[in-house]
């Protein structure tokens, strides 16, 4: 019983699919409001949590916005949110802790002496405190999030790196007269690769919910933007009346998450 | 980093840590709500008297109360003086001594922590484990469906619905407070399935990489069983990068637990950061994000012993 | 609660419910939103005065008219500035001391001393004179005693003090003395024994402070709270569908109003502040948002402060025309995205609000929507509550919206004064003054004979509709859900206390 080894071809399939979604999730980000070319601020007060109709596809808010349009506007705020936040996290978390192992030393204990402050300084005092320095700011959430999530890359990173670099087939290597990145790319990065990617695709869900929670604690966007995190808090309070409303933004966002798994997660170490 | 011998050296490298972390959280702290835009003696007096009594002339009898209008450098020298004596103020809002105010929430949020990880670790391992073990299998594919819809259903939205079905249709458990130990098993489960969402996936990673490692194809032909390879190479590696998730993981759960706690009336730390920010109350602030950033110290320390005593190859890596 | 805790281990794995029956006869649970910080008077009265920890002098029955606390009986000397309160005998406090004129004047002099409700009167002396606490001010205030029936004012025993003056317990003379105290989130109090009035009946009274809504709805329809206060629209019409409990919705002299900057060139007409005024639908937010059509504020002040509230006043109305109409006429012209401009300034406002109210950012939203139809540029800042005053106080603050309680007292006239008075208020009028106005309120101030209010009333009222320094949107209603075989409940339309020494279960 060999667990490697899968059908390369439902893979590829499931990979598909995965890239598709992404691609379709991006067009409607792009296109989908001018498409549908409905105003996602405009209210109608007599007509509150409807469900779905022909004039609303998915029915509308608590304040009688229309569903569609602002799922569709909240998709480009909470889609860069997410790939943003993911990228500027992943990017030197994943480097500086190659770094660190790399190096080891002072190197390494600089790196994690400083990772370790910032992961001691509670996430929710700075993402809190930019969002109070700048109120109704986007960027200062997402600085604040991606501030907070880059420790976990980092970790992650050295951890692992530590174990494989002393593994004797990287010795090996080193002795052949291999350089660092032929070993980085040959031996660390196929390693370390999926669980990283793992972390990601869910690290594109934790800046959403995040912003969500922030929203939560009356922190966060200004009325009348639209943003999935944002539309989850306010449509709460609904949730026993009319609990399709809320369920919308939640399932765009296991959508998203699943495309990225789709796309990345089933990548083997070979 | 560390050696068999020096475990000492860990203990010492993680004191100073503490140290320097209790610097840098007060200074960090103190400069940022320094930062803030807005009048300190107004959001005070806010957190004080509530919106039906405050008003501009609270705010002054607060500014004057507390000595807001001494320089910010003199506030700053007194709290890391009253530090080295082990003094933590008094709350500008509640007059009471701030450490008193920590006793209680650090201990009410630990204890939903700790319940938190314990629930999310008997969820998560079992389940990665045996999804580890045949990767792409039908049972990986519908964790990792389960884990990307827990991931995505904001922690709020998780509360309320357990709640309903457990406490409200079942009527097996309350639907909140603290009084009683049966009110810890859904805040705990709340967060627990949250965490348990990513931590499953690390373990299944985790267990499938050791599975297909060369030393596991070697000791199969060394002719050990497959059930003697699991328990004494696979999840020896797998537990590492595990354990090491779950330090991660302490520093967002141990703030993670404001949502809960909110959901659940569950009086906390995370609920008293965001309230003392809110309320400009440095001195809670500060004691709070120390208390938090020590936490974070001694949990960790907690896990480097567990790492040191399980992996054999860390004593002798520098 | 440790018998209570210990049958809940024991009957672990049988219905929560059927305990509650069983063992819980005389224990009662409230849950609320508010959170009790310290055991301060002037920060956490409220709480000790809801669950009759705590008691006033003067006290007031649920229609409002005022009857004897803790003092049996007060007259005003005839020049108007002294009041004697006689302080009842054989009181005692639940440390079992007993309440004397001195420390009846000491607790008034610590209350006036911190921010609440005795600011409002212009007092010069507390102090006590034999069994009489005797208060003396610098001009006439009939409504004194009014004031000494808020939270603020309430009696606490001198070994609930330290030497610094800080209060470290909650002891008073109320019905229910303090068990356990876990700020922010709950308090338990036990019967006290030796009460001077109505003994109560239930033993324990549990207070839960549950900040969400959501929840509380959940801790109601379960029979986990017994009593949950302020629910939310869809909480209680969810509610309202449910066998076990009973849902009730009181009028009470709350008002979501929007204080409008009157020195801002924006809005310094009346005309600018009257077309504000006719571009809002209330109607629809009384409707979609609060939930209570019939709680749409047609004026300031709301039926349930009768002597306040006018039925010859024209109504707000909602009139896009009207209001598109006054705007022109002070020289604003629309641009090519819609909003209004004139000499080149765009008709943008920031409005200030705050969350602690969940509807309020909602009607901010409402607003904003509202008022682009007639070219005026909203934008919303939602944060702490402190901006308003803060705003008011340098000037900076355009427009904001709160609800403000004209019922803290039973006699709204000091909260009114404050408000509307002369430089106006942090909660009231901005950059806006009214001298006949202020004078009304003066002469109001100085009688409590209704029959020579009545024209000053009406003048008041009838200014603040033209001039509109303040733009009512809708009125509150106070929403309670008490489960059933609760007796004795009634609610508070002014918010001010349980009345839990009434309350007992019924026999089944």
């Amino acid at each position: 019983m060999l667990p490697t080894a899968p059908q390369h071809n439902g893979l590829s399939v499931a990979r598909l699919i995965g890239y598709s979604l992404l691609a379709g999730l991006a067009l409607c980000a792009v296109k989908g409001p001018d498409l549908i070319g409905i105003d996602p601020a405009r209210q109608s007060l007599m007509h509150t949590l409807q469900g779905p109709s022909a004039e609303h596809w998915l029915g509308t808010d608590h304040l009688g916005r229309d569903m569609l349009a602002r799922l569709l506007s909240g998709a480009q705020l909470s889609l860069a949110l997410a790939a943003l936040s993911v990228l500027t996290a992943a990017l030197p978390g994943t480097l500086l802790g190659i770094l660190a192992s790399w190096y080891g030393g002072w190197t390494e204990r600089l790196l994690t002496l400083f990772a370790d402050a910032v992961l001691a300084l509670p996430g929710l005092l700075l993402v809190l405190m930019l969002a109070a320095i700048s109120p109704g700011s986007w960027w200062a959430l997402y600085a604040g999030l991606s501030l907070t999530l880059w420790v976990e890359y980092f970790r992650y990173t050295r951890q692992r790196s530590r174990v494989i670099l002393s593994e004797p087939s990287v010795e090996a290597s080193r002795l052949l007269g291999f350089g660092a990145t032929h070993i980085i790319k040959r031996h660390l990065l196929p390693e370390i690769g999926p669980g990283l990617l793992t972390i990601a695709a869910f690290g594109a869900a934790t800046a959403v919910t995040a912003v969500a929670a922030l929203g939560f604690v009356s922190v966060g966007i200004r009325p009348p933007t639209a943003e999935w995190g944002v539309m989850m808090t306010q449509l709460l309070p609904y949730w026993r009346e009319a609990p399709f409303l809320i369920l919308q933004p939640v399932l765009c966002l296991v959508v998203t998450v699943l495309a990225l798994h789709l796309s990345v997660g089933v990548r083997r170490p070979t | 980093m560390i050696r068999s011998s020096g475990l000492w050296s860990a203990l010492a490298g993680r004191a100073s840590q503490a140290v320097l972390v209790a610097v840098v959280v007060g200074v960090v702290s103190f400069s940022m709500m320094q930062a803030l835009p807005g009048d300190s003696a107004y959001r005070i007096a806010a957190g004080r008297y509530g919106y039906d009594m405050m008003d501009a002339a609270s705010a002054d009898v607060v500014r004057t109360e507390l000595g807001l209008d001494k320089p910010t450098s003199v506030q700053l020298a007194n709290w890391l003086g009253s530090l080295a004596r082990l003094d933590l103020g008094k709350s500008a809002v509640t007059g009471n001594a701030v450490a008193d105010e920590l006793k209680v929430q650090l201990g009410h949020s630990l204890l939903l922590a700790g319940a938190g990880i314990l629930v999310s670790l008997i969820i998560a391992v079992p389940i990665g484990i045996a999804a580890g073990l045949r990767p792409g299998g039908a049972l990986d594919r519908i964790t990792l469906g389960a884990s990307i819809v827990l991931r995505a259903v904001p922690a709020f939205a998780l509360g309320v619905l357990l709640m309903l079905a457990l406490a409200v249709h079942i009527k097996l458990l309350p639907v909140a407070g603290f009084q009683s130990p049966k009110h810890l098993i859904l805040p705990a489960l709340t967060l627990g399935l949250g965490l348990a969402a990513v931590s499953s996936r690390v373990v299944r990673d985790a267990v499938s990489e050791a599975m297909a490692a060369d030393w596991q194809l070697f000791s199969r032909t060394k002719g050990l069983s497959s059930g003697q390879t699991l328990r004494r190479h696979v999840l020896r590696n797998a537990t590492l990068p595990v354990i090491a998730y779950i330090g991660v993981q302490l520093a967002y759960v141990i703030e993670g637990v404001v949502i809960v706690e909110s959901v659940f009336a569950w009086p906390g730390i995370g609920h008293a950061l965001v309230h003392a920010i809110f309320g400009r109350d440095v001195a809670m602030v500060q004691g709070t994000a120390l208390a938090l950033g020590l936490t974070y110290v001694v949990l960790n320390l907690i896990i480097d012993l567990c790492c040191h005593g399980i992996d054999p190859r860390r004593r002798s890596i520098t | 609660m440790l018998k209570a805790l210990a049958l809940t281990m024991v009957a672990t794995g049988m219905l929560t419910s059927q305990i509650s029956i069983a063992a819980d006869k005389t224990q009662l649970n409230i849950s609320s939103p508010w959170e009790i910080a310290s055991y301060e008077p002037s920060v956490s009265g409220f709480a000790f005065y809801r669950l009759g920890v705590m008691e006033t002098l003067v006290d007031a029955t649920v229609e409002g008219v005022l009857e004897p606390g803790l003092a049996t009986a007060w007259e005003m000397s005839d020049d108007g500035l002294s009041w004697r309160f006689s302080l009842r005998n054989g009181v005692s406090f639940h440390d079992g001391s007993p309440l004397t004129a001195q420390i009846a004047a000491a607790a008034l002099q610590r209350a006036f001393a911190n921010p609440g409700m005795l600011k409002k009167a212009p007092i010069s002396a507390i102090e006590a004179d034999q069994d009489d606490v005797v208060i003396s001010l610098d001009r006439p205030f009939a409504a004194l005693p009014a004031l000494l029936t808020h939270n603020t004012t309430v009696i606490a025993a001198p070994a609930a003090i330290n030497e610094d003056g800080a209060h470290i317990a909650a002891i008073g003379t109320g019905p229910f003395a303090v068990d356990t105290f876990t700020p922010p989130q709950s308090l338990d109090v036990k019967r006290f024994e030796d009460y001077w009035g109505d003994k109560a009946q239930l033993e324990k009274v549990s207070y839960l402070a549950a900040g969400r809504a959501e929840t509380r709805a959940l801790l109601a329809e379960s029979g986990d709270a017994d009593l949950v206060f302020s629910l939310d629209p869809s909480g209680y019409a969810r509610l309202t569908g449910i066998d076990s409990v009973e849902t009730r919705a009181v009028p009470i002299p709350r008002v979501v109003a929007l204080k409008l900057n009157a020195g801002h060139s924006f809005l310094e007409d009346p005309r600018a502040r009257n077309a504000l005024s006719l571009a809002i639908d209330r109607i629809g937010i009384a409707t979609a948002i609060t939930r209570f059509p019939e709680a749409t504020a047609s004026q300031l002040f709301p039926p349930a402060l009768d002597q306040w509230h006018s039925k010859e006043l024209q109504p707000l109305k909602q009139d896009i025309e009207a209001a598109k109409a006054l705007l022109a006429e002070l020289g604003w012209v629309a641009g090519d995205d819609g909003i209004l401009s004139r000499n080149d300034e765009r008709f943008s406002l920031l409005l200030r609000t705050f969350p602690d109210r969940p509807e309020l950012p909602l009607i901010a939203a409402a607003l904003q929507a509202q008022w682009r139809e007639i070219g005026v540029e909203l934008n919303i800042s939602v944060s702490s509550y402190s901006e308003i005053p803060a705003g008011h106080k340098d000037g900076s603050l355009h427009v904001a919206l709160y609800a403000r309680n004209y019922g803290l007292t039973p006699d709204p006239i000091g909260t009114v004064l404050q408000d509307f008075g002369p430089g106006g208020g942090d909660w009231g009028a901005m950059n806006w003054e009214n001298t006949e106005v202020a004078q009304a309120l003066q002469a109001i101030a100085a009688t409590d004979d209704q029959a020579k209010r009545d024209a000053d009333i009406a003048t008041v009222v009838k200014t603040l509709q033209a001039e509109l320094p303040l733009i009512p949107i809708v009125w509150y209603q106070h929403t309670v859900s008490v489960a059933k075989g609760l007796q004795g409940y009634v609610v508070d339309p002014l918010e001010r206390k349980y009345r839990l020494n009434n309350i007992s279960w019924s026999a089944e």
